[in-house]
């Protein structure tokens, strides 16, 4: 009997292991053969499923469909504490990320630059359709979910407070993962909610949000997500990270280029990446087409200050380090002189 | 292996083959005796299953709501997950990460048990190391999860096993600290040695109390599968449930993850109970 049991097991692990290694991990039998062809190594980039990473999987799509395979391996999460731990980790040497959370990281002495910024504008402040909140006045005492502590749209929403007198002790703030954001608004367990799109499109999209506000009429050219990488595999891999960052900076070009290159982005990356309906990507590119912009990208000092003063008056950062700490610009020092790929989507 | 199916059942009181001779109204009373029990053991459970099932669809009904899935969007959901493929590859990696993470923590949780159970020292020793760790949530490990093992595998396995190794640990222990006395001073009058005492008398006693261990053990394995799969990967039944939440308006795919995970884990739970059926494990219930 006993040996019942115990052999029933072994074979259960044998097949149960095969069969991941053959269905999930890409393992055919003959990868665990000696001499079985290994590529160089992935530069893995940490990503989640919004317009603010859209470079990264289509770098991945481009690259994959001109060459074959690209040296980029996107790493999609589901919300920013698991990217961030991945990125401490070292499994992910380079990562899209909130600007103020790689500021703040910088702060406490974990080696990141920011190399790239991943775009501009992109986000929106969303209200249930039938409340009563018209203008930023009225969400004094209401709850508004952000990403993340160290994101963006939280000192966004601190602007657009300090600019009409008001401050964050006016309204609730929660954190809640962006794909959350949605359902919660719907339930009404928020009365705003702000996030990176297409989370708040969808709202719109869905019949049940309203825009109170896009970034552009509030902190126009609005960056939430940057590029970066990790300082000491810039020392040693400086090569491969120039070659990264091009083909990033390539594809901002590329999606800004003609109104259907950003439709057919629409259609691959909803397909391969995120997961989402295409109608989805396809309004929030299109509808207006400035909503969200992946061109003008080079880090730029004044900018970056401008965060800092945000986040320290916020209380978010201290202010310990500087533009030259946590920015490295020798990458793309001017995004005027990049090409787009010379690519278009198979028909 | 002895053991008829019948035998478990404790309503069987009548013994099967004198019933093969017996003349024809016995052998329709049998029958009859059988549907009785059917209805019982399958009709009872599939009933309130059914107008569960009802009841759910009726409340989306009334209530209105275009988020919350009815059962037949559900059950599309499932055949189009089965469609693409991914179902049974997902299923094969959760499975995959649980059968991992379970089988270390049993390969390590049992020999620990019955060694803290029987040496005192360790016991006092290590016991309240134990009892610290065991009420830490396995979601509260997922950050030092990823530092540790990065977004492989090796995280979700990891998470799995801690889930599972405290409850087989401790069911282990308690097994040897309520070994009848007697049975070890009667053991030592025969003049066993240490490895037969362990052998014909430590681990036959134990082993129930064990196994009902691992059946908990495995169904908290099961339950942290979601929590665990949360991380980074990209397969398996928690990875869609989470998935399904970044494609917009999905609920449907939400719950038919929750509606498979329920299934396994009942199939799960089955194949366990059936190891208590063994001779080995019913003579440590002998009074």
């Amino acid at each position: 009997m006993k040996r019942i049991v115990v052999l029933g097991s072994l074979v259960w692990i044998i097949v149960i292991s095969t069969l991941h290694a053959h269905l999930n991990l890409g393992m055919g039998l003959n990868s665990f053969m000696p001499g079985a062809e290994k590529g160089p190594e992935k530069f893995r980039v940490g990503f989640l499923p919004v317009t603010c990473h859209l470079t990264c999987p289509v770098t991945h799509y481009i690259n994959e469909s001109m060459t074959g395979e690209g040296q980029l391996e996107p790493v999609r999460f589901n919300g920013w504490p698991e990217l961030k731990e991945a990125y401490l980790a070292g499994y992910t040497p380079a990562t899209f990320i909130l600007a103020p959370m790689a500021i703040k990281l910088r702060e406490e002495g974990v080696p990141i630059k920011i190399v790239y910024l991943g775009h501009r504008d992109g986000t929106a402040m969303m209200v249930h359709k039938d409340s009563q909140i018209y203008r930023i006045e009225d969400l004094k005492g209401k709850k508004v979910a952000v990403p993340n502590r160290y994101s963006n749209q939280r000192l966004l929403v601190y602007k657009a407070l300090q600019e009409r007198g008001m401050s964050l002790d006016d309204i609730t703030l929660l954190e809640m993962p962006p794909p959350d954001m949605p359902a919660a608004l719907y339930a009404r367990a928020v009365d705003a909610v702000t996030s990176g799109e297409p989370f708040m499109a969808q709202t719109e999209l869905d019949g049940y949000g309203r825009i109170l506000y896009l970034t552009k009429d509030v902190w126009p050219n609005f960056i939430s997500c940057v590029l970066a990488v990790d300082e000491r595999v810039i020392e040693t891999r400086r090569d491969e990270v120039q070659r990264l960052v091009d083909g990033i900076a390539k594809s901002g070009k590329w999606l800004d280029d003609t109104m259907d290159h950003r439709m057919q982005a629409a259609d691959f990356v909803s397909q391969h990446y995120y997961n989402q309906h295409p109608r989805l990507l396809r309004h929030v590119l299109s509808k207006p087409p400035d909503r969200v912009k992946y061109t003008n990208l080079t880090v730029r000092r004044a900018e970056f200050e401008e965060i800092e003063a945000l986040g320290k008056a916020d209380g978010l950062l201290k202010g310990t380090v500087d533009f030259d700490d946590y920015c490295d610009t020798s990458f793309v020092p001017d995004d005027a002189a990049v090409p787009a790929h010379d690519w278009e989507a198979p028909q | 292996m002895s053991v008829a199916p019948v035998a478990s059942d404790a309503g069987a009181t009548t013994g099967a083959p004198e019933l093969l001779d017996a003349p024809e109204p016995a052998r329709r009373g049998r029958r009859r005796l059988d549907l009785v029990r059917f209805r019982r053991r399958v009709g009872l459970p599939v009933m309130v299953m059914a107008l569960s099932i009802a009841a759910w669809d009726v409340a989306v009904r009334i209530s209105g709501s275009d988020m919350f899935p009815r059962p037949v969007e559900v059950l599309r959901g499932v055949i189009e997950l089965a469609e693409r493929g991914v179902l049974f590859k997902y299923i094969i990696a959760s499975l995959f990460r649980v059968t991992w993470g379970f089988a270390l923590a049993v390969m390590v949780g049992v020999p620990l048990g019955l060694l803290l159970g029987w040496f005192r020292r360790l016991y006092l020793a290590f016991n309240p190391m134990i009892q610290i760790l065991r009420p830490i949530s396995p979601i509260a490990w997922i950050p030092l999860a990823i530092l540790w093992f990065g977004v492989s595998d090796a995280a979700p396995v990891f998470l799995i096993f801690l889930a599972s190794v405290f409850p087989i640990t401790v069911s282990a222990m308690a097994a040897v600290q309520n070994i009848q006395p007697v049975y070890v001073r009667a053991a030592r009058n025969f003049g066993l040695s240490r490895a037969q005492l362990f052998r014909r008398i430590v681990f036959p006693a134990t082993l129930p109390q064990i196994i009902t261990g691992i059946r908990i053990a495995l169904g908290v394995a099961w339950l942290v599968v979601v929590a665990a799969e949360m991380i980074a990967v990209n397969s398996g039944l928690g990875y869609l449930i989470i998935d399904a939440r970044n494609a917009g308006k999905r609920y449907d795919l939400v719950v038919a993850g929750m509606v498979m995970i329920g299934l396994i884990g009942l199939a799960l739970d089955i194949l366990v109970r059936r190891l208590e059926r063994f001779d080995e494990v019913r003579w440590g219930y002998a009074r």
